[in-house]
């Protein structure tokens, strides 16, 4: 019996009970179905037997693997399945059966993809994450929702279908459409497919997606979407990708360019959004780096991140549900009246900025040293200024300018309870994951999931035999130096404030990279389709008289009432034709 | 023609502007007097200066007392990160003053000025 549930794949188990959510009329009913369903879907998670085919299934004469559980795909789907927990009390106070039920089956749509063990069957829930996230910032109701909703969905789904482009040529050229790491670009197909993973990843120039959805979605839903689109592509780059030269620099570019745009945003939602992206840049620089200490950075990373950034889109959301805005200019002095979600918040800023005793800083290491280790001097001291950015943006603007800072006069009621108690649990794992190891409480809970300890297989890991050494944050070294470097960015902080060097928050629309296809490109091909509407009529008229004309003189030479049908030419070619074919049956007869 | 500032362009006098009130604290949350209750003191940002130079300061002198082994040669030298911590953030933060006017347009830029969800509470 205990066999047949841990076959269960607990992705689709959401998904089926989130799209039977969208149909369930009574509040209740519903949202106890959105809470019960992930637990359940833990519970099914822990049975599950690693390293097996779960479920497979014939189609088309393609064999898949709908669930297959080892130590990489484990941490990113448990850390999957509490995220939809958290998500799913977050959401109690709302009464809306279409984001209730597309949260839940987007959850499980990246559970499910996590535990693909082929292409095709990650492309298909790949797919199902798309479709069913674009009802989060739908449901936002504005027109910039809709509009970035739908430039939202028309990246995802290139993703997509580029990701089906490369699976097709892998298919073609290996017959297989097995989940094993990619060794080079030369491989068919592998370039749609790091392409397709890259969109997800929200890479430099790729990254626009993200800032424009997720800042317009609703309360609920920016915290939903934090969690799963992008992890899913790093959990993806970790299983096809791990040791790629090329992801250690793009994870660094990633790390550091957000830090710029974030410093000057004023909507602290999209403030979190360019933090997502530096924070993905760890974990995909840990990627390329590739080795057993760095895999297990971008699995801890993974982790943390999806708590302690949703931990803060939930805060965020608080104060946005709660006064009606998250415009840092418009902000100020809500601890007066937000006290819990103030403390929830901080724990939030000192988890993502790496302070010892929070999660941050055992997931960080771990990158941090893996960098160093293998000798990319350029890539660490990139990753530690964007160490100090994350610092700027999202340890201290973001409370700061919300909470302290200049008074808004701003007096509302405290966060709803159940928004409170998701805060409060997700704040509590960032603790629980950070603390020293006391007890089996402590970091250790973490690290004994990891990926690539001492009896994790090979495939997952790249181990070429030598022995993993556990891995210490908690040394002098690491604790002084990594309060040096925070402890002197607050006094920075400080300072700066102090002599009036902090730039002021002000409203306004920060341009970004897709300014480019947003503006000039939007203006190209609107002129070209006002061009069109005048030339082409003009132009389909030119040539059909050209046409027309053409097909007139042929045939008043060649048809039959033509020139050539007429005259002596035409007689004499005909009897020469007949001449001709004589001898050459007078010569095949004599032969 | 420099005017007092009591006095308009054409030089009548005016009622001098109101300060804003300040807002009142009467609303606190109660739990936010307990935790809280320090931070409205004026003295605060002086005191929490004073003693973030102070840890700063401490644990640049503690880094001289410990014999640090790190894979970059450069971050053996006391003060690194110290150093390097507080130079990011700089710039970093300074920064946004010439990317903000370089970068700041209109909030309705794109024609997407109202971004507000649907789903926030009703009387905010």
């Amino acid at each position: 019996m205990s066999g047949l549930i841990g076959q269960i794949n607990p992705g689709l188990l959401l998904i089926l009970v989130g799209f039977a959510g969208c149909l369930t009329p009574v509040q209740r009913v519903r949202q106890a179905l959105m809470v019960a369903t992930p637990v359940v879907a833990i519970l099914l998670l822990a049975t599950a037997e690693r390293g097996t085919d779960l479920a497979t299934a014939s189609v088309i004469g393609l064999d898949l693997v709908l669930y297959k559980v080892d130590s990489l795909s484990f941490i990113f789907g448990l850390a999957f399945l509490i995220a939809a927990l958290l998500n799913a009390i977050y959401a109690l106070h709302t009464d809306d059966r279409l984001q209730d039920g597309m949260a839940l089956a987007y959850a499980g749509a990246a559970v499910a993809a996590t535990f693909a063990g082929d292409l095709m069957t990650l492309f298909i829930f790949w797919e199902i994450t798309a479709v069913s996230s674009v009802f989060l910032i739908l449901r936002a109701g504005t027109k910039a929702a809709y509009q970035a909703a739908m430039r939202y969905l028309g990246v995802q789904i290139l993703s997509g279908v580029l990701l089906l482009d490369g699976l097709a040529y892998v298919y073609k050229s290996t017959g297989s459409l097995s989940m094993e790491a990619f060794t080079s670009f030369d491989q068919p197909g592998v370039k749609f497919i790091f392409a397709a993973f890259a969109i997800k990843a929200a890479f430099p120039f790729l990254h626009n997606w993200l800032q424009d959805a997720y800042p317009k979605s609703t309360v609920v839903g920016a915290v939903v979407l934090s969690a799963f689109t992008t992890k899913l592509a790093v959990y993806a780059f970790a299983r096809m990708f791990p040791g790629f030269e090329i992801l250690i620099w793009i994870g660094a570019i990633m790390t550091v360019f957000p830090v710029f745009f974030a410093v000057i945003e004023n909507d602290l939602r999209k403030v979190l959004s360019y933090s997502l992206n530096n924070q993905l840049g760890f974990m995909i620089c840990a990627i390329g780096i590739g080795t057993p200490l760095a895999i297990n950075g971008a699995a801890a990373h993974a982790f943390a991140h999806i708590i302690y950034k949703g931990l803060l889109f939930m805060s965020m959301g608080a104060v946005l549900y709660r006064v009606g805005t998250a415009k840092a200019s418009e902000l100020g002095g809500l601890y007066k009246s937000m006290p819990w979600t103030t403390i929830f918040c901080i724990i939030g800023a000192v988890s993502i900025s790496a302070f010892p005793l929070f999660s941050g800083f055992v997931a960080k290491a771990m990158t941090m040293s893996a960098v160093a280790h293998e000798g990319y001097v350029i890539v660490w001291m990139m990753l530690l200024f964007a160490s100090a950015g994350v610092l700027e943006h999202s340890g201290i603007k973001i409370p700061y300018f919300t909470f302290f800072g200049h008074d808004s006069g701003i007096r509302v009621k405290e966060a709803p309870f159940n928004m409170l108690l998701a805060m409060g649990m997700a704040a509590f794992i960032c603790i629980a994951i950070g603390l020293p190891t006391i007890g089996g409480f402590g970091y250790g809970w973490l690290y004994n999931m990891l990926p690539c300890t001492v009896t994790a297989p090979a495939d997952v890991c790249l181990i070429s035999g030598e022995e993993i050494k556990p891995y210490k944050p908690y040394t002098l070294d690491h604790v002084l130096t990594q309060l040096q470097l925070l402890m002197f960015a607050v006094l920075a902080f400080m300072l700066l404030k102090r002599f009036g060097l902090y730039p002021p928050e002000k409203p306004g629309t920060i341009l970004d990279t897709d300014w480019v296809f947003r503006k000039p490109g939007y203006g190209m091909v609107k002129w070209a389709g006002t061009v069109w509407g005048k030339v082409g009529p003009a132009m389909t008229a030119f040539f059909g008289r050209i046409g027309s004309q053409t097909f007139e003189k042929i045939e008043t030479t060649f048809s039959p009432r033509g020139a050539l049908a007429r005259g002596p030419l035409t007689v004499s070619m005909a009897m020469w034709s007949a001449v001709l074919l004589g001898i050459v049956m007078l010569v095949v007869l004599l032969a | 023609m420099n005017l007092p500032p009591e006095r308009d362009s054409s030089g009548r006098f005016v009622k001098p502007e109101q300060e804003p009130p300040k807002p009142s604290d009467h609303e606190m949350h109660p739990m936010s007097r307990i935790l809280f209750g320090w931070v409205g003191s004026p003295r605060t940002p002086l005191v929490l200066l004073i003693l973030t130079v102070v840890i700063a300061i401490g644990l640049v002198l503690f880094d001289f007392a410990v014999d640090r082994d790190e894979y970059v040669d450069m971050a053996n030298a006391n003060g690194f990160y110290a150093v390097w911590g507080f130079a990011a953030f700089a710039l970093a933060v300074l920064s946004g003053w010439p990317l903000g006017k370089l970068l700041r347009r209109d909030e309705d830029y794109y024609g997407e000025a109202d971004t507000t969800p649907h789903d926030v509470e009703q009387d905010s």
